[in-house]
């Protein structure tokens, strides 16, 4: 009995934060896919909650989350035009920054994942030694083993 | 609003539990302790009108070093009922902790050990106690004073040799530290961290027998795996009750042991690299399940522990083989 084939679009979920492996990330498809059309990116941006635990008070909380996101709005503007430049037409480069509370990274992107139904992920690997992946945990790794109906792009 | 005693009201409260000798002629009496240093010993702090007779600030004591007095930990008198207590005033404190080679931010946090002693109230394996604000709304922590010595002392104060330790003592003390790596899970599940899992801070109540945790208030910047550093600190204390005590690379060198023309570095603490973890070469009668549950803690280690009932799952079958 033949298979099925299965279908796989063409939107691409970049997951991003502050660090160089994440601009490499965006980067990488720049340079691959940037002049090949029909490509959707979607970069995403989970700002996780910060801990209440974390600040003595909530005014210093929210002062933190204001300049925090502040700050990244600028860098998703600058991994957007970074996909621009590479030949994206600019209404296929969608930026998509969300607060939530976070225990796991890797758990909130698969979720938005299954929420846009891209068929694949890119993240950038953080470049963990073994003893801090046993202490810390990774999200690139986490996201590569539990994500389902997609593909995963860890770029080095 | 606190109510504030005269201090010949205060006197008579302090002599019931305290003999005459002790009882001081004055007191200073504070309702805000922001300033923490200023309260000190025979002052008397008002909490939502209960009376603490400040002693001494307590003292911390880890791997040989002094004691580094907390001053914002103070040993205390009820003065209702004349019961010890740990009275933790708020400090916050961040800082940069390594471990190995690895940096992470750390952080003291009065609300989290106020969430958690509500969360464990009752429960037999944490220490008790509540939380209530002094009148500028410092979030202070009146916890019931434990009698007995910490996990620590009580393994290193164990005279025979480890074989006999393994066969005769180890059996029970994994049992208890099971119900202590359970009462983690408990936090876990509810979402709590401990943040400081520590062979010194486990408490042996001398009137129950059972083990308890102590020290919530430290809590650490997580990054992927929230639980990580929490079960990092029990198969610490794990490998260090299986050996009981360290077994340490330079005491192995020292004493030449024969095991050292078997050990390799992937029989090392995947962060500590002098602690040995494969302690089956060392004690060879050691059973296999507990050393591959050890293992998940060595720099061979393919697998990490994501949970602590992954680790209570290898541990029943530790104890199921004993």
């Amino acid at each position: 009995m033949i298979e099925e084939e299965k279908i796989f679009n063409k939107n691409i979920l970049i997951a991003v934060d502050e660090s160089e492996n994440a601009r490499r990330a965006v980067s990488y498809v720049g340079q691959l896919l940037g002049d090949v059309p029909g490509f959707k990116v979607t970069i995403l941006h989970v700002v996780p909650e910060p801990e209440a635990d974390y600040f003595p008070t909530s005014t210093q909380k929210e002062e933190w989350l204001t300049q925090y996101i502040l700050k990244m709005d600028a860098l998703l503007e600058d991994y957007r035009q970074l996909l621009i430049n590479k030949g994206f037409d600019p209404k296929d480069v969608a930026v998509h920054s969300m607060l939530r509370y976070c225990p796991s990274m890797a758990a909130c992107i698969l979720s938005e994942r299954d929420k846009t139904g891209s068929s694949t992920i890119v993240v950038g690997r953080q470049g963990l030694s073994r003893s801090e992946e046993f202490l810390f945990g990774s999200i690139s790794s986490k996201v590569v083993n539990h994500a389902r109906n997609c593909t995963v792009w860890v770029v080095e | 609003m606190n109510k504030t005693l005269s201090q010949e009201t205060l006197k008579q409260m302090v002599s019931r539990w305290l003999p005459p000798h002790q009882v001081p002629r004055r007191f200073r009496i504070h309702t805000d302790t922001t300033n923490f240093v200023q309260v000190e010993y025979d002052d008397v702090v008002i909490l939502s009108d209960r009376h603490y007779l400040i002693r001494h600030n307590a003292k911390e004591q880890r791997f040989g070093l002094d004691d580094e007095v907390k001053f914002w930990v103070k040993r205390a008198i009820d003065l209702e009922d004349g019961s010890l207590k740990i009275m933790k005033l708020v400090f916050y404190e961040r800082f940069m902790s390594r471990i190995g080679d690895i940096e992470f931010e750390r952080f003291r946090s009065p609300k989290k050990e106020a969430r958690i002693l509500d969360l464990v109230s009752g429960h037999k394996n944490f220490m008790h106690g509540y939380s209530i604000k002094d009148e500028k709304g410092n979030l202070i922590r009146i916890l019931d004073f434990i009698k007995g010595k910490s996990l620590a002392v009580h393994i290193e104060n164990m005279v025979m040799d480890h074989e006999a330790y393994y066969h005769e003592r180890f059996p029970e003390i994994l049992d208890h530290f099971f119900e202590c790596v359970q009462s983690i899970r408990f936090l876990h599940e509810n979402g709590e961290r401990h943040g400081d899992l520590r062979r010194d801070h486990i408490l042996i109540d001398r009137e129950t027998g059972d083990y308890r945790w102590i020290d919530f208030d430290f809590n650490y910047k997580h990054r992927e795996n929230i639980y990580g550093f929490d079960l990092f600190g029990l198969g610490n204390i794990l490998v260090f009750l299986a050996g009981m005590g360290d077994v340490l690379l330079p005491d192995l060198k020292r004493e030449a042991h024969p095991c050292l023309n078997t050990l390799s570095d992937a029989d090392l603490n995947i962060i500590f690299n002098h602690r040995v973890v494969n302690l089956k070469k060392v004690y060879p009668y050691i059973s296999e399940p507990l050393n591959r549950t050890l293992m998940h803690f060595s720099k061979d280690a393919n697998w990490f522990y994501e949970n602590t009932v992954q680790l209570l799952d290898d541990l029943e079958e530790v104890k199921n083989d004993h």
